[in-house]
């Protein structure tokens, strides 16, 4: 009786690993999209007030919404324009200044997608994404 | 107790078929666009595969450079259509995935995530895009690297420089690679240039910046 039971369960559990396996092999090539952001390269608002003037914001929100509002003396830096808006960007950057890049709020990737670029691309150091984006800086104030 | 197990895995089967009535024929979309290309379009076709009619509640795309459009607001039993997700490129590179929500009221799949990956094709790859000097530092040059995407073939580049105040020099390092030499003539200035970096017979333009930078900000 028990082995029966046991032998079932076995069988039960095999049919319910098939799909899994099914899967993993069909998708093994293609990675997560959005991993989460280590802890280390996250910022929250109350963090990046004690920085006071050292840091630069960077709205990475499409131009329309930049230009509806945005934190003040931020500056535009979004994927759609990346060539024309990173020279101005680096304009202002100076060795020393932290990076605080922001999206509209803490499902939105592009925050993560600036940052990532102007670490790798750029080779900037300090460069951190706003824990919350905009909907959290709105609510800090 | 083998006709069991195997009615148990049968009605499993038969109920988790019969829930879905909106049928996708595909919720994931991989598109490579050509380096010319301003948008990508991904199609995703569906068919109402239950009794009754589907209506669509909500259509969301998971950021501002994708557009999602249903032809229809209400889908009728067996009735075919497509979801037209729209990606705008704008400067983007590398791989870009982004969603699509759709929300139904077919109680059985309320929500579907439609998928829509973009290969974007990258001709050169320029490591680091930012050299500075700090004021005052010694004018050594610095290297910025270019690499030649796989699928393309570019033997030379010609790089400009927006300022006179930057001089720059180019290598072939060979196995579609080059390397670009920029040195300031000074460092007592904060001047920048642009650098325009361009492959041969190809309109697409590459840009770097090269800048004297002030003094480290002490916190």
């Amino acid at each position: 009786m028990t082995s029966s039971l046991v032998r079932q369960a076995l069988i039960l559990a095999a049919l319910a690993l098939l799909p899994g396996v099914g899967e993993a092999i069909y998708f093994r090539h293609k990675i997560s999209w959005q991993s989460p952001i280590p802890p280390s390269e996250l910022v929250t608002v109350a963090q990046a007030h004690v920085w006071g003037e050292n840091v630069i914001w960077v709205d990475a929100r499409p131009d329309e919404e930049f230009a509806r509002d945005h934190v003040p003396g931020a500056l535009s830096l979004n994927e759609d324009r990346w060539n024309e808006l990173l020279p101005q960007f680096l304009a202002v950057w100076s060795p020393g200044r932290k990076i605080v890049v922001y999206c509209s709020s803490l499902s939105c990737n592009a925050s993560r997608e600036i940052a990532v670029r102007l670490r790798k691309e750029a080779q900037l150091p300090d460069v951190f994404v706003l824990e919350g984006g905009w909907e959290a800086w709105l609510k800090s104030k | 107790m083998k006709t069991h197990i195997l009615a148990f895995t049968l009605s499993i089967i038969v109920c988790f078929g019969a829930r879905a009535e909106l049928k996708w024929d595909k919720t994931e979309v991989e598109l490579h666009p050509t380096p010319a290309d301003k948008q990508a379009v991904g199609h995703f076709t569906y068919q109402n595969a239950g009794k009754e009619p589907v209506h669509f509640k909500s259509v969301h795309a998971s950021c501002g450079c994708t557009t999602a459009q249903t032809q229809k607001d209400q889908v009728p039993p067996g009735e075919k259509g497509e979801i037209t997700a729209t990606f705008t490129i704008g400067d983007r590179t590398g791989t870009q995935v982004k969603t699509v929500t759709v929300e139904t009221d077919d109680p059985a799949n309320p929500k579907t995530v439609l998928t829509l990956r973009t290969i974007i094709p990258q001709q050169l790859e320029i490591t680091p895009t930012f050299v500075f000097w700090k004021q005052g530092e010694k004018p050594d040059a610095k290297t910025i690297t270019v690499k030649v995407g796989k699928e393309f073939t570019v033997n030379h580049i010609k790089v400009t420089s927006s300022s006179p105040d930057f001089q720059t020099k180019v290598e072939e390092a060979g196995k579609g690679e080059f390397k670009i030499d920029v040195q300031p003539k000074e460092t007592n200035n904060l001047v920048a240039s642009t650098l325009t970096i361009q492959p041969e017979d190809s309109q697409k333009v590459f840009y770097a910046t090269a800048r004297i930078t002030n003094a480290p900000t002490v916190q």
